[in-house]
């Protein structure tokens, strides 16, 4: 479901030219599809199809494809699209489970999604080359000459007719729809050619010539009023709407600097007039970033430096101390328990602990702390939990 | 060579000055307030949009404007005794709108609201005082049109003010001079920089702060000084003046024998500056014409009038519209009949948007200055070729393109879809090299804005700048139908513009 107005709208414009396409082949009026995300469906398996290759596809790699479109609403289209032939079984046989897309329904598609862009004018573009093309063969009659200018005739006609009833509707539609519906003065010189050269061959079919020119010239004066109302009405920028944005780019990008510099030449715009009052320019000079000063040296001692001392001298002494506090807290033993050696407060535990720690990691010393995996708790007592481990004297002997 | 008013005689005169009065000035009623063939307005139109008028020496200045004469009028060397084409780059007698009642832009501040922005204003200002540090030798006087100084004194005042000698700096500096000079601020030519015609609009009252200012600024230091920094755009070969050792030039000659020679013992007194006589002729002087608004404000109390001249000032100068509710006189339509004639003698009109109010060129006497300047001779005042075609791009980028895509619904030329230089710079047959300088124009104009990248979505660029607030309804119409003429002359739209124009 759409969720905003707007884009009810946009599905509701999209639905109007499907069925406006579909009228002639349609049998009720009910026949064509009532939701724009209906023919999604179709062109998402057409896409499917055309990746398949020449296994094509079962029906559930057909749901697959689809995935993301409701179940009762794919089954629904496929019932249709198949029921039209659009999609076949690959051999009309029962129990068939693979299934083949139409060419033909592809380039329908292809068609219906290029009208829903230009309302039709690029098809006729190339309706008018192609016709330019038949008169002009040796093998076409003059029957057939006829037939495809009474049909020019009646398109153009019809043409004009929408957009006369559009200019004299509201300007809002107008804007909307016209865009797609007036024609280029290249549509209508190329059916003034086409027009020439079937009166030059077919003299005889004046009268009909006479029909197609006064549908022509019906149709440019429909497209120029329509464009004038436009012109009048649209505000100062929303005409720029009417061209579609890659005329704009084109134009960027193709236009020598006089054709564009041209677009401006006849404006006034102000030249640069910027005030500077004296207590702004006052402000500015207060404001001036000054050079950062010179950084003074930071101060240095008076006393001579030596330099850095030689680090194994000063650890001899440290050693030494590390060693009597593992001596006293062996106590003569070889090992014993750090429960028993960390006593007393914190402060002096940690002490004692670093310099066990210290002492441990000394490879020089020949004392070695042992960790266990345990850890005693005790909520009440002091410290409240501590890990298990020994100090060890390491035998050097070996 | 005749000086009549009324007779067009473009090929005699000067191709580079602007010739005011070509458009049968009032000569029949010239005291009348009024101003029936809008000359005035249309000289103020032309003041507006090409920046101070040049006179000739014996033409008056319409009402309304300060008429400067002498303030560059000294003759340089090898030009001073030669024929009347010798004067084509300097006009002795310059016209400046003035604003009634000696208020000036400032008074936007009381309202709190935004000038066009100055680009790099604190720098520019900054180098507008070493100038005037430089230039502004004797403090008895006005500033203007004080002495002419050398590019090298200016820089090395700008050197002592800030500090520091680098050559970023520097090049900045010489940016914010060309700024000067393209704003009538400074006047240059060659190494020679003199204070420009706009120095003259400073009121008298706030002479002192500017005063005081250059006394303690500090000024040229010689020592590292104008040897090493000879300019790379000295014009016109004219021997450099830094040539000149400081010791000779403080001697040298007359020249600097009334005004304070001991402040510009530099290289101020270079022989290619001043004349052989005194360095200010005689003519140099400052009046101002009759105001052209009393007859319509006398009839108002003191404090409408102040509001009559505030609103004037605030539509005229404010960056954007200002709304009806900051200014009586935009509110009270009576008010406001009286502002938009005021607005009208000076070719201006009111430009309506909902509560907001600025004002713009009136239609018609954009449409005569336009084909004033067609008639004219030679190069054409305004933007170049090059700076119409980048602004034309940036609206087909900025607005056309967002609008062809339905991105935008307010109808006005301003946009906040900027494009970036790279589509500029290559997607389109402009040169390269124009580019960079048309962009720097228009941006200093307030034609384009730039916009700062705030991320990888929202890539910077330029949209239309705040001038496009000040195009009428009839110009934004009709920069609309040129631009579809341009981009689709094919489509049924343009068959219908340019039927509807015949």
């Amino acid at each position: 479901m759409p969720e905003t107005l707007d884009a009810a709208l946009t599905d509701e414009a999209v639905l109007a030219t499907y069925r406006r396409m579909f009228a002639a082949l349609a049998r009720d009026s009910g026949a064509v599809v009532d939701d724009p995300a209906l023919v999604d469906i179709a062109e998402t398996l057409f896409d499917a199809f055309a990746e398949a290759g020449e296994e094509w596809l079962t029906h559930e790699q057909m749901r697959h494809a689809c995935r993301t479109h409701p179940t009762d609403q794919f089954e629904n289209r496929l019932r249709v699209l198949r029921g039209l032939g659009a999609i076949r079984e690959v051999f009309p046989k029962p129990n068939q489970l693979r299934y083949r897309a139409s060419f033909t329904s592809v380039v329908g598609l292809m068609f219906i999604r290029r009208m829903m862009d230009d309302g039709g004018q690029s098809e006729m573009h190339r309706l008018l080359a192609l016709e330019d093309l038949n008169v002009a063969d040796p093998s076409t009659t003059m029957e057939e000459a006829r037939q495809s200018a009474g049909n020019l005739a009646r398109a153009f006609r019809l043409w004009a007719l929408e957009l006369i009833t559009l200019t004299n509707g509201t300007i809002e539609e107008l804007r909307e729809q016209a865009p797609k519906l007036w024609g280029t003065e290249e549509i209508a010189r190329r059916a003034q050619s086409l027009h020439g050269t079937i009166l030059r061959r077919w003299p005889g079919l004046d009268r009909t010539c006479t029909e197609l020119r006064a549908a022509i010239y019906a149709y440019s004066d429909a497209s120029r009023r329509a464009a004038g109302r436009l012109a009048d009405s649209a505000g100062t920028t929303r005409n720029l709407t009417l061209l579609p944005a890659e005329t704009w780019r084109t134009f960027a990008q193709t236009a020598s600097k006089e054709r564009l510099a041209a677009v401006l030449d006849g404006f006034v715009f102000d030249a640069p007039a910027p005030w500077h009052d004296p207590a702004a320019i006052a402000t500015a000079v207060d404001e001036a970033p000054r050079p950062a000063p010179v950084r003074p040296a930071p101060p240095r001692s008076p006393l001579p430096d030596t330099g850095p001392v030689d680090y194994a001298d000063g650890g001899v002494a440290g050693l030494d101390r590390l060693t009597a506090v593992a001596e006293s807290a062996l106590g003569g033993r070889a090992a014993v328990a750090l429960a028993e050696v960390l006593t007393g407060d914190w402060a002096s535990m940690r002490r004692v602990l670093a310099d066990l720690a210290s002492a441990d990691l000394r490879p020089e010393l020949p004392y070695r702390l042992c960790w266990s995996d345990a850890l005693s708790a005790d909520p009440g007592g002091h410290p409240s939990w501590r890990s298990d481990g020994t100090l060890e004297r390491v035998t050097t002997d070996g | 060579m005749a000086e009549i008013p009324g007779t067009q005689n473009p090929g005699t005169q000067n191709p580079g000055i602007e010739t005011p009065g070509t458009e049968n000035p009032n000569t029949k009623n010239p005291g009348a307030e009024v101003d029936p063939g809008g000359a005035a307005a249309l000289e103020h139109a032309r003041a507006r949009a090409h920046g101070p008028l040049a006179l000739r020496l014996a033409e008056p200045a319409p009402p309304g404007f300060v008429r400067l004469s002498g303030g560059d009028a000294t003759p340089v060397a090898g030009e001073g005794a030669a024929g009347p084409g010798a004067a084509s780059t300097r006009t002795p007698v310059v016209a400046l709108p003035v604003w009634p009642d000696g208020v000036t832009p400032s008074v936007l501040d009381e309202y709190g609201l935004a000038p066009v922005p100055v680009e790099r204003s604190g720098e520019t200002r900054r180098v507008l005082a070493a100038c005037l540090r430089a230039c502004w030798t004797d403090l008895a006087a006005e500033p203007w049109p004080g002495a002419p100084a050398s590019i090298s004194d200016v820089l090395a005042c700008y050197r002592a003010l800030t500090g520091r000698g680098d050559d970023m700096t520097r090049s900045w500096a010489v940016g914010a001079l060309r700024r000067l000079a393209d704003t009538g601020w400074i006047i240059r030519s060659g190494d020679v920089v003199r204070l420009g015609p706009r120095c003259a609009t400073w009121p008298p009252e706030s002479h002192a702060v500017l005063r005081e200012l250059v006394r303690r600024l500090p000024g040229p230091q010689p020592a590292d000084g104008p040897a090493t920094l000879s300019l790379e755009e000295s014009g016109s070969g004219d021997p450099a003046p830094s040539d000149l050792a400081p010791s000779e030039t403080a001697t040298s000659g007359p020249v600097l024998s009334d005004t304070a020679s001991s402040v510009t013992a530099s290289s101020v007194a270079a022989p290619s500056v001043t004349g052989p006589s005194d360095h200010r002729p005689v003519s140099a002087g400052r009046d101002e014409t009759s105001p052209d608004f009393d007859g319509l404000l006398s009839p108002y109390d003191e404090r409408r009038r102040a509001e009559l001249v505030a609103a004037l000032m605030a539509v005229e100068h404010a960056a954007e519209p200002v709304h009806e509710a900051r200014f009586a006189a935009l509110r009270d339509p009576a008010l406001r009949r009286t502002l938009a004639e005021m607005l009208a003698r000076r070719g201006r009109t009111l430009i309506q948007r909902r509560d907001t109010w600025i004002s713009g060129y009136d239609d018609a006497v954009a449409a005569r200055l336009i084909g004033a300047s067609r008639r004219t001779a030679g190069a054409r005042p305004g933007l170049t070729e090059g700076e119409r075609a980048v602004l034309t791009l940036v609206l087909v980028h900025s607005v056309a393109i967002p609008r062809a895509d339905g991105l935008l619904s307010e109808d006005t030329w301003l946009s906040p879809y900027p494009v970036a230089v790279e589509e500029l710079r290559r997607r389109t047959l402009l040169p390269i090299g124009e580019l960079e300088s048309a962009l720097r124009t228009l941006r200093q104009v307030g034609l384009l804005t730039q916009v700062k990248a705030v991320s990888e979505e929202a890539p910077g660029g330029y949209v239309p700048g705040p001038q496009f607030h000040r195009l009428t309804a009839a110009a934004r119409r009709r920069l609309q139908e040129e631009l579809i003429l341009a981009a689709g002359p094919q489509t049924p739209l343009a068959t219908a513009i340019r039927s509807r124009r015949a």
